[in-house]
């Protein structure tokens, strides 16, 4: 029995197919890159497997149960995490108190939210930015605590939505890390939207590529880097011709 | 059978004014989002414009429109720029809350200058007149006018969206300013005129009401809810929504007219004991709370 | 017990503050002993009353960041159920006001269920459409006495009477508000720091990520109105045992309504001394401006226009209050 099987998954919005028949499954601990050129329907996906959309048909199971119908709050209670893409901070809570939000999930109590988120900060290493402002921080370090965040809940499965995004080589290098740690030894299933070629292929196990909403290609980065499919979605016919030709 | 259609057209002339009322409020909202809680307050600073013009001069009070539709421009520019510009960079609670303060501002600017009492519009040509169509249906010369007059001003101003360069300029930065800016068009100016139009929109709408309602400075916030229900009804944002949830309201507005009907029609006295007048109004903030949790894109609304 | 020790815990703010505070409170303490006009005594009065409206309204609308502008019905729920209970049925205030209180949560509970499915401005506008719904039929009701309202009399009932809060003398009512001002202020210090208060902030913040972390935004927004509507329907009850009459058009007021939310918003919206801040400049300057301007022959009016000119300049260029402005310098200080 998978951990997370995704069964023929599509997701229509006013005509608009942006999930088209998508079927595919995980097992525990495993970390899969998802990637696919701009509108392929990523996000819609992640938006649909932890509930924040309904699904127009298909069925997601997750960890023996069918959760296709289930809301957003639902699924996080069930240990679906994710985070966001965009995150415009109003900039009220301090990095401490965002990650007790997600701690406060599982006790009613504040001492024991903070103690759990204590120890997340310092697991990653932002425990130093504690009592900072996460409005205030730079682009890296927020990134950082948004999925410290989502870590709050203690997921069992993490959805990454571009946490790379915007971040300089050093940057991608110690995200990367953290990713690591926290699928290798923390135990959590991680799947992770990726534009950034270098974190996706060296850290995920399979990459599934996406193209105008349906699933074109799965397998190990390597295979996937020479697929055919994959490099008509990217870069159009004319490279896949030059590539037949090497 | 004649009170139902008595209600019926004082239904529906009503609801002809009432939109051209809503009509500001859905244009400024739908070019930038922001409420107007003192959309009611434009509205008397129209009706005491109608007025006094009428009084001044010794014009017919209907003349004196355009005296109004420049004050209401006016009005709505020097409020966005003197006031709104700023306000839309700060948090919504803060936006509400100074729309509101214009609100308490113009209302209790009105009560200093012209004291708390109610005043009518008393000489004119059509003041007093009325045709009487037969079926119960009575119709007093000034409210027909005004609807007219109200349906044509609708008309311009659609006219004015929709076929000149401007409105649809106006129309693009509804629908996506940053894109509308990108094309050139000057945001800051479209979000003025807006308020422009708006406000005229209002004030006209305020000197053709004086011809049959009393002013006074406290009846603002009526008129804004009144406004509210028929954006919220129509679609914000939509011009012919406006116009058709007008009516609509308007029609609300005789309940106590179909009340009566209904009374009389099934004989239940306690019907008769329903203080229905009193609350009539009443309806009007039921209606936009269903409406709002039903359906709250309105009729014809594309922006929620 | 860690409630309780939570409720008590002021260590996460700056000793200057604390210390502040500490004085202040004890001045409030000791006011009646000196020797103030009766119309300070009443100005203090309406000033705890004000705090405690602006401190519930506070939960759902600084810190959870949902602009209510309906509270006003609740005043009134508060306020008839504790009138009618005495002179219908000679019911002590101290067992009225917890059943106005419940009345108005349960109402709360009905009207917030389609309520919360609104945001922004819709919401705004609904909160208002409900309070002015509620206001109407109140005016047409003759169970409360309709649009003449009811009046309590000091005559039927001679002072002072403890249970149920009548008073000839200003004093008691003092210290009988500023018991549940402290009551109150102890509970908002706990509600920040509780479970329900992180999730708004976090739903203030993000909606959608709050959703995602497990919080059940549509009920935490409804659970946070009813504490809002009990603070204000508690202070409703305390209202009509100390002015001693009310009607539907001023307790119910849209007035009223924007005035509990400005208490917060001008000092400082989602914070813990903001609504005391605001109340301490707003209310004072109120009675006051009503006392000198008022007065003058055909100036009636002005005091008002003064003070919705300070609502626009604030909204539009101070919109985090008083309290964040002094929250910018400091972190200014700190770089």
């Amino acid at each position: 029995m998978a951990f997370l099987e995704v069964q023929n998954l599509t997701k229509t919005y006013d005509g608009l197919r942006a999930n088209a028949d998508i079927s595919f499954s995980l097992e525990r601990q495993a970390l899969i890159g998802l990637i696919g050129p701009n509108g392929a329907g990523k996000t819609t996906l992640f938006n649909c497997i932890c509930g924040h959309h309904p699904v127009t048909s298909g069925r997601i199971l997750f960890d023996g149960e069918d959760v296709t119908a289930l809301k957003a709050h639902a699924m996080a209670r069930r240990g679906i995490g994710r985070t966001f893409q965009v995150y415009a901070a109003t900039g009220d809570l301090t990095v401490l108190e965002k990650v007790m939000v997600g701690c406060f999930m599982h006790t009613h109590a504040r001492s024991k939210a903070r103690a759990c988120a204590e120890e997340i900060l310092r697991d990653l290493g932002l425990f130093d930015l504690s009592d900072d402002l996460v409005s205030e921080l730079p682009v890296a370090a927020q990134k950082r605590v948004v999925m410290a965040t989502a870590l709050g809940t203690k997921p069992k499965l993490l959805l990454l939505d571009e946490v790379a995004a915007g971040l300089n080589t050093l940057e991608i290098e110690e995200i990367m890390a953290s990713i690591r740690h926290v699928n290798k030894d923390r135990g959590v299933t991680v799947i992770l939207i990726e534009h950034v070629m270098e974190l996706v292929m060296k850290v995920s196990e399979r990459v599934i590529v996406l193209d105008y909403g349906a699933k074109i290609a799965e397998g190990s980065p390597e295979s996937i880097a020479k697929d055919p499919k994959v490099i008509k979605a990217y870069l159009g016919e004319r490279y896949v011709k030059e590539q037949r030709r090497e | 059978m004649d009170i139902l259609f008595g209600s019926l057209a004082a239904g529906i002339l009503l609801g002809m004014v009432i939109a051209l009322v809503a009509l500001g409020l859905t244009i400024i909202f739908g070019v930038m989002d922001i409420v107007n809680f003192a959309h009611g307050e434009f509205l008397m600073v129209g009706m005491y414009t109608g007025l006094l013009t009428a009084q001044a001069t010794g014009m017919d009070p209907l003349f004196t429109l355009p005296v109004a539709g420049v004050v209401g421009f006016l009005l709505g520019v020097i409020c966005y720029a003197g006031f709104i510009k700023f306000l839309i960079r700060g948090p919504m609670v803060a936006q509400l809350l100074g729309t509101f303060g214009l609100m308490l501002f113009l209302r209790n600017l009105a009560l200093l200058i012209f004291g708390s009492s109610d005043r009518t519009v008393h000489h004119g040509i059509l003041v007093g007149k009325s045709f009487e169509i037969g079926m119960g249906i009575i119709l007093p010369a000034t409210k027909l006018a005004a609807a007219g007059l109200s349906v044509i001003a609708f008309l311009a101003v659609w006219l004015l969206m929709n076929r000149t360069k401007v409105g649809k300029a106006l129309t693009a930065t509804a629908l996506n300013a940053q894109a509308a800016r990108y094309m050139g068009i000057p945001t800051e100016k479209m979000n003025a005129l807006a308020w422009g139009i708006g406000g005229a929109s209002v004030t006209v709408a305020g000197a053709l009401i004086v011809n049959f309602w009393a002013v006074n400075p406290f009846m603002g916030l009526l008129f804004t809810m009144i406004a509210f229900a028929v954006v919220a009804l129509g679609g914000f944002g939509s011009v012919p929504g406006a116009f058709f949830a007008g009516l609509v309201v308007g029609l609300i507005m005789e309940i106590p007219g179909f009340w009566d009907f209904f009374t009389y029609t099934f004989d239940w006295m306690w019907m008769a004991d329903v203080p229905m007048t009193s609350l009539k109004y009443m309806w009007i903030y039921v209606a936009y709370f269903v409406i709002m949790v039903v359906r709250p894109r309105g009729l014809f609304g594309w922006k929620h | 017990m860690e409630t309780l020790r939570n409720a008590f815990d002021f260590s996460d703010f700056p000793r200057m503050d604390l210390v502040i505070a500490g004085a202040v409170a004890f001045l409030f303490l000791i006011f009646p002993l000196f020797p103030t006009s009766s119309f300070a005594m009443a100005t203090m009065i309406q000033f705890f009353m004000f705090a405690l409206y602006g401190m519930g309204w506070n939960t759902i609308g600084g810190y959870g960041g949902q602009v209510d502008l309906g509270k006003a019905q609740y005043v009134g729920i508060g306020a008839y159920t504790t009138a009618v209970m005495l002179i219908r049925w000679d019911i002590p205030f101290w067992v009225s006001m917890p059943v106005g209180m419940a009345i108005a949560v349960i109402w709360s509970f009905i009207i917030g269920y389609p309520l919360f499915r609104l945001k922004g401005h819709y919401f705004a506008i609904a909160t208002i459409a409900t309070s002015l719904v509620l206001k109407d039929l109140f005016t047409v009701w003759s169970f409360v006495g309709a649009a003449r309202g009811l009046e309590i009399s000091p005559i039927t009932y001679p002072p002072p009477d403890y249970l149920r809060l009548i008073f000839r003398e200003d004093i008691y009512y003092y210290y009988t508000i500023l018991g549940f001002f402290f009551l109150g202020f102890i509970y908002m210090n706990w509600f920040r720091k509780s479970r329900l208060g992180f999730q708004l902030r976090c739903i203030k913040d993000n909606e959608d990520m709050a959703r995602s972390l497990g919080i059940n935004v549509h009920w935490a927004k409804i659970k946070t109105y009813a504490i809002a509507t009990a603070f204000v329907s508690m202070v409703g009850s305390f209202h009509v045992c100390y002015i001693k009459v009310i009607e539907p058009v001023d307790i119910m007021s849209l007035d009223l309504s924007i005035l509990i939310a400005l208490m917060a918003m001008l000092g400082g919206a989602g914070s813990l001394w903001g609504p005391i801040i605001g109340a301490g400049v707003l209310i004072p300057l109120r009675s006051y401006l009503k006392e000198w301007l008022g007065a003058a022959a055909g100036l009636v009016g002005i005091d008002l226009i003064l003070y919705a000119l300070i609502i626009m300049i604030v909204s539009a260029f101070e919109p985090r209050g008083i309290w964040g402005i002094v929250e910018k310098v400091r972190r200014r200080k700190r770089r």
